[in-house]
């Protein structure tokens, strides 16, 4: 497999195995907490690194996943302690465990040679560089595999709790009644997306990250009305951000997750305005009608009295 | 990409308080840090109480484009030297007010919710901002030098111009908070009967947001975009647990901000080579937990103890009257 | 009932939330000098009927006005206390400083309260029994306590009309005494007062006038005439609380 064919693949992988869980992300308005987890795994990262010595290895992945839980578990813990205001509690643990990571990384913590810029929005051709060979025969970046093997978990776990999931983010008192131990399964829920996070940043970095998650599925939220069609939409438009991405960093010869993040923020208001003005043109097309309507049946409530 | 201290870590294994003010590096680098965290708390404890805190962390990041702008316009266009604070500030101040604005309006039109309306905004804004960062290194812009410290700050960068520029802008943004002070308190605890008062939501909420802006993006130099969230909320929350009154916990959180900012980088310069705006988190949430915890009216650790006992008081109680019945 | 000036009035309001109708053509009047009880069931538009005669809600249809002037100018003569649960009773505040916030109307930009708004705002804890708690958090108090200070901000506002959201949610028996005490005073001064209620029991306790709203009006007009079992049932439409009521009134 050629090189370049890989970087693309990867790209692809990775936007798709971070945009399926992103929707339930979305649904459940955990944005902001994944925000916070993906500044968090950034020591977890490190300690991993410094222990196992390799970024892909699963057993660093699953490790500093654990910080990302951190951010989880504090944040509900502030809450429940009642003291402190509005959304805070969400911003104040994951600075500083994100603070521990850049001072671990600007001190070569146990010489790991990370570059900060790498560590904010990471590198999808250095991550791409090692190859998989089976048999002598080269079959893509081995990252590309760990990725797919990721993919297959998310969409696997997706499959077997998706009923579980959907009631627990539409009907948490009526999930609870069921017997769904809606706490267990966010935390799982949660840790996936941690695993995700870590397993993603080779690529494309702690802060960047959060757009692959979240902004595919906020653009298929727009513009659709069941779940098993959001999740379509979402894995298209995934995979779409990132070969534009990937294109257009190719040409400005610049970061592909950076170019991914702006071409997905793009697309979003792209598709928000087309859909306000579609809505717009089919309200004025019954204009007429619809307001008679809202009159006529105000009119009739007014008269009953 | 690393802060280039080497030429301060020659002292550093030996750097008392004396040595230390008696520089005039190290002099500077303690006031820009302190009037920044003064600035960044007192402002921020409006923040808090608006329930604002996670928009001062898209804020932060969508203020990197804006100050990269306003260099990449200050060297190509003006000729100037574009790491010139005033420039920068005015540059993140747009951007930040921007992201800021698009992360409101997706919220109120479109069924995107505000969390993910955020995620939105600040990534978009941040990836655009690296892709410029990118630009500018791999280009042979003058004065280019440490522009990746805008990311994490650098303390030792601060000069006497950009300390006048932070007091300036510090002191134009407290004013508003003092001027205002009235208003300001009214919106953010009871903005039915401040509307109904009429008081104007629009201009309190105008001149509220413009303090919190300038708060964050005030921090660029000497702690960078992406950490400045911690300075804005960190402190105002710590403040919260010792005091019951607004002026209070103002000040309180002013100061806690100011002194966790100075005590901060004194430590990044004397650990030597490492960047200011991590060192300076840590402080501040190491505050933080000591006030949860030792706070004497809110401590979690005495309500929790509280709790247990007046728990097991009522189980004897409840035992007791239901043996006797 | 035409001869008395209304104190407020409103004419053809309705309100939408998105595209669900809320309040439907509201003619509603408040005679000066009367309380005015609003009842409702959950959802029937109560506190969405204050909002839009106050401006804080855009109406889609109709208008409000106040002793027969647009609220814009007559601010000053109407008060307000909020509903218990819309609070932040975290917000760093102390009981004396929320009634001293009774004079920001007055003050108007910029200007701050001195001396004289303080004793004003002293005055009107001690009319509720609040003077002792006046350095307390808000937070720091009961139910009760909680809507007696609220109580007293109002009344340091002096206003001719006022508005109150649920001033009885979650208050001791001790409590809605004092400030009952407190509502038939400013009645016996002629103050016009609306409130928002919704234990169906006690309305006729301290109203002389009710209307059963549920998302338009009902029944509007003085108490025992308005507030009959075919009324109520109408404006409940069978609802369990409703049917528990009339079934222990007989």
């Amino acid at each position: 497999m050629s090189y370049i064919l890989g970087v693309v693949l990867l790209a692809c992988t990775t936007a798709l195995t971070c945009a399926l869980p992103g929707v339930f992300v979305v649904l459940r308005k955990h944005s902001m907490i994944v925000d916070g987890i993906s500044h968090a795994v950034l020591p977890g990262i490190i300690i991993g690194f410094a222990i196992v010595g390799d970024l892909d290895s699963p057993v660093l992945i699953l490790g500093a996943a654990v910080t990302g839980l951190l951010v989880v578990l504090g944040n509900e813990w502030l809450t429940e302690t009642g003291l402190l205001a509005g959304d805070a509690p969400q911003g104040l643990i994951f600075p500083s465990l994100f603070a521990v990571g850049i001072l671990m990384v600007s001190m070569d913590f146990q010489h790991v040679h990370l570059d900060t810029h790498v560590a904010l929005v990471g590198d999808m051709n250095l991550a791409a560089v090692i190859p998989l060979t089976v048999g002598g025969v080269n079959i893509g970046p081995e990252y590309l595999y760990v990725m797919l093997g990721l993919l297959l978990l998310n969409a696997g776990f997706i499959a077997v709790f998706s009923r579980a999931l959907k009631i627990t983010t539409f009907a948490r008192q009526f999930a609870e009644i069921l017997g769904i131990r809606t706490r267990l399964l966010n935390t799982a829920f949660m840790f996936l997306v941690s695993v995700t996070v870590v397993a993603a940043f080779n690529a494309v970095g702690a802060i960047l990250v959060i757009s692959l998650l979240v902004v595919p599925a906020a653009t298929a939220q727009l513009i659709s009305t069941r779940l098993s069609v959001m999740f379509a939409l979402t894995a298209a438009i995934a995979i779409i951000g990132a070969l534009a991405g990937f294109w257009i960093a190719y040409v400005l010869d610049t970061g592909t997750s950076a170019a991914m993040a702006v071409f997905y923020g793009v697309l979003f208001v792209a598709v928000a305005v087309a859909e306000r003005t579609a809505t717009r043109l089919r309200r004025n097309r019954h204009q007429d009608v619809k307001s008679e309507e809202t009159s006529a049946t105000l009119v009739r409530s007014a008269s009953v009295r | 990409m690393v802060p280039k201290l080497s030429w301060l870590r020659l002292d550093s294994h030996h750097m008392d308080p004396v040595e230390f003010f008696s520089n005039h590096i190290f002099r500077m680098v303690f006031l820009g840090t302190t009037v920044i965290g003064l600035v960044a708390g007192a402002l921020g404890a409006f923040a808090y109480l608006r329930k604002q805190s996670l928009i001062s962390d898209v804020i932060g990041h969508a203020a990197l484009p804006g100050a990269l702008l306003a260099f990449l316009a200050a060297v190509t266009m003006f000729g100037v030297n574009g790491r010139s604070m005033l420039l920068l500030v005015i540059g993140a101040v747009i951007t930040g007010t921007l992201a800021a604005l698009f992360a409101n309006t997706i919220a109120a039109r479109t069924k995107v919710a505000i969390d993910t309306a955020m995620a939105i905004s600040m990534t978009t804004f941040f990836g655009f901002g690296m892709l410029l960062l990118r630009f500018i290194t791999n280009n042979p812009f003058p004065g280019k030098g440490g522009i990746q410290d805008y990311l994490f700050g650098n303390a030792a960068s601060i000069t006497r111009a950009d300390l006048t520029t932070s007091i300036a802008v510090g002191a134009l943004a407290m004013g508003l908070m003092v001027v205002f002070w009235k208003e300001f308190t009214l919106r953010s605890f009871d903005p039915v009967l401040s509307t109904m008062l009429g008081f104007k939501a629009r201009i309190i909420d105008t001149l509220m947001f413009t303090t919190i802006v300038i708060a964050i993006v005030i921090g660029v130099k000497a702690v960078g975009f992406v950490l400045m969230v911690a300075f804005v909320v960190t402190p105002p929350a710590a403040a919260r647990q010792w005091t019951n009154t607004l002026p209070g916990m103002v000040m309180l959180s002013g100061l806690i901000g100011g002194l966790g900012s100075g005590f901060g980088a004194y430590l990044s310069i004397s650990l030597g080579n490492v960047p200011t705006g991590p060192v300076i988190v840590l402080v501040l949430f190491a505050i933080l937990l000591f006030s949860l915890l030792a706070s004497p009216k809110r401590s979690v650790v005495i309500t929790a103890l509280r709790r247990m006992r007046a728990r097991r008081a009522l189980k004897q109680e409840l035992i007791s009257e239901g043996s006797t019945r | 009932m035409t001869s008395t000036p209304l104190a407020c009035e409103s004419q053809d309001l309705s309100v939408v939330y998105r595209d669900e109708p809320v309040l439907r053509h509201v003619n509603f009047r408040v005679p000066t000098g009367s309380v005015m009880g609003i009842v409702g069931p959950n959802g029937a538009g109560k506190s969405t009927l204050i909002k839009a005669m106050l401006g804080l809600v855009k109406p889609l249809t109709g208008h409000a006005t106040f002793f027969g002037q647009p609220f814009g100018d007559v601010r000053k003569r109407v008060g307000y206390m909020p509903q218990s649960a819309s609070v932040d009773w975290d917000f760093p505040t102390t009981v004396i400083d929320l009634a001293v916030m009774g004079t920001y109307g007055e003050l108007g930009w910029i200007r701050r309260p001195g001396k004289a708004e303080r004793a004003r705002a002293m005055a009107a804890l001690e009319m509720t029994g609040m003077q002792d708690f006046a350095s307390r958090q808000i937070g720091e108090l009961s139910g009760g306590q909680r809507q007696r200070a609220f109580l007293a901000r109002a009344l340091v506002q002096a206003p001719d009309l006022y508005f109150m959201d649920e001033p009885f949610q979650g208050i001791d028996a001790k409590s809605q005494q004092a400030m009952i005490e407190v509502l038939k005073d400013l009645s016996a001064q002629g103050k016009t007062i609306v409130i928002v209620h919704h234990h169906l029991a006690s309305v006729l306790d301290f109203c002389d006038h009710v209307t059963l709203l549920n998302k338009r009006i009902i029944a509007s007009g003085p108490g025992p005439e308005t507030f009959t079992k075919d009324n109520i049932r109408m404006a409940y439409e069978a609802s369990d609380g409703a049917e528990a009521f009339l079934a222990e009134a007989g």
